[in-house]
């Protein structure tokens, strides 16, 4: 069968898979490499083969870490902190790691953490016990989660997961509210004019029972900023800073 | 910052649901205990610093994760030449028929690779396996599976021609 498929895929496209395989070795794979970096089709050509050949890794056995590897990456995150997060030391040369920047990797990070956690949990009911507390119970129903990009199209999106079960939406990542000010975050539907489902606290918001049946795929959820306390006028009165859609 | 216990809370979590996944990887491609921990402590750090890259809805984060461990750890490979011992306990790895009860393999695109990978030749099915799993090269597989090197060029190659015909086959 291969013979009658060999127009499908172009030479390219055949590198691409070469290197998201690893197949490849010295110069040759030098030259893949930076032409990822230099040619945004082949680089999506690599991301795409790196998600297909993904699946694999369900096949994979698991190996249990020793204690000391998590201690070890603690220090090096505490050397992190107090370097301002400029540089870290790795443990081995590499490369391709550049420079960083401290506060917006923060943000970027905790939207992450939050995605993975929340999805990680919901993909498995029954995870190894974990001695911190989880504060993201373990739901008989996937969270819906939005990515909320900033408005000003600048910096890292919003993780946002609302629990179905609790009716609680928790905002993963920071939000820069004023002094005196307060963020409060809405549901907008289709073209029905926004709802307020709350001010944010401590990075998350009940959403009043009336308005769980707002919360479904497809729902907006914006942040804006408002007076102490939320909006006035139950509209959204100031600067809208991050939007972006619920998924289930 | 402000954020900081709760990003490294978060962070302990992500560590205590994927690492031992993430390990599993870079043991079979390193081939060596001390660098493939080494390999995971730099995971970390990456993953640390720029999850702010990661895109929702590109790649599942478990996804995500495990490619930038895979990467990593094949750049280890690459930079320290050919390891020869291969680590028992990371070797179990599954034939590759479906499994059903496997949540990770629940997107419906996962599941087709799989049985994509069915459809080809046995030669060229196992030799991207072992290229995945292994971090292989093209010269490596060709010496493991005792073929000349442009023979498993051969293979593999039209291994992944007949993958991307199929993958691309159904809408």
């Amino acid at each position: 069968m291969a013979s009658a498929d060999q127009d499908d895929i172009g030479p390219d496209d055949l590198a691409a898979a070469e290197l998201a395989l690893g197949l490849l070795d010295g110069e040759a794979r030098v030259a893949a490499l930076a032409r990822v970096a230099a040619d945004p089709a082949f680089a999506l050509a690599v991301a795409w083969w790196e998600a297909r050949f993904a699946a694999l890794f369900a096949d994979g056995a698991d190996v249990a870490v020793p204690p000391a590897v998590l201690r070890r990456i603690e220090a090096s995150l505490d050397g992190l902190a107090l370097d301002g997060g400029r540089r870290v030391v790795a443990a081995n040369d590499n490369p391709g790691v550049g420079a960083w920047r401290g506060a917006a990797i923060a943000a970027g990070l905790a939207a992450c953490l939050l995605l993975v956690v929340t999805v990680m949990l919901a993909l498995r009911p029954a995870p190894e016990p974990v001695r911190v507390p989880v504060p993201v119970p373990v739901a008989a129903q996937a969270p819906l989660l939005a990515a909320l990009a900033p408005s000003e199209g600048k910096g890292a999106p919003i993780a946002a997961a609302y629990d179905r079960e609790s009716g609680v939406v928790r905002i993963g990542g920071a939000v820069a509210v004023p002094a005196g000010r307060s963020a409060e975050l809405w549901a907008i539907r289709g073209t029905a004019a926004p709802r307020s489902l709350g001010v944010m606290a401590a990075g998350r918001v009940v959403v009043p029972t009336a308005l769980r049946a707002q919360m479904a795929a497809d729902t907006v959820l914006a942040i804006s900023i408002e007076p102490a306390g939320g909006s006035p006028t139950g509209l959204p009165t100031g600067p809208v800073v991050a939007a972006g859609k619920l998924a289930g | 910052m402000a954020t900081g216990a709760a990003d490294r809370d978060a962070f302990r979590r992500v560590y205590a649901l994927t690492s031992a996944k993430l390990f599993g990887i870079c043991l079979r491609i390193c081939g060596d205990r001390q660098a493939a921990e080494d390999v995971l402590h730099d995971v970390y750090i990456t993953i640390w610093q720029r999850a702010g890259a990661y895109q929702p809805g590109r790649a599942s984060p478990i996804s995500w994760l495990a490619t930038i461990a895979r990467n990593r750890a094949i750049d280890w490979r690459r930079r320290h030449g050919r390891v020869t011992a291969p680590i028992e306990e990371a070797e179990a790895v599954a034939d590759g028929a479906l499994r059903q009860d496997d949540v990770l393999m629940a997107e419906e695109a996962q599941a087709r690779l799989h049985l994509c990978l069915e459809t080809l030749e046995e030669r060229q099915r196992g030799a991207i396996r072992r290229a995945f799993f292994g971090g292989l090269t093209y010269a490596e597989l060709a010496v493991q599976a005792a073929v000349p090197l442009g023979t498993m060029k051969s293979w593999v190659r039209r291994g992944l021609l007949a993958l991307k015909g199929c993958l691309d086959g159904e809408r």
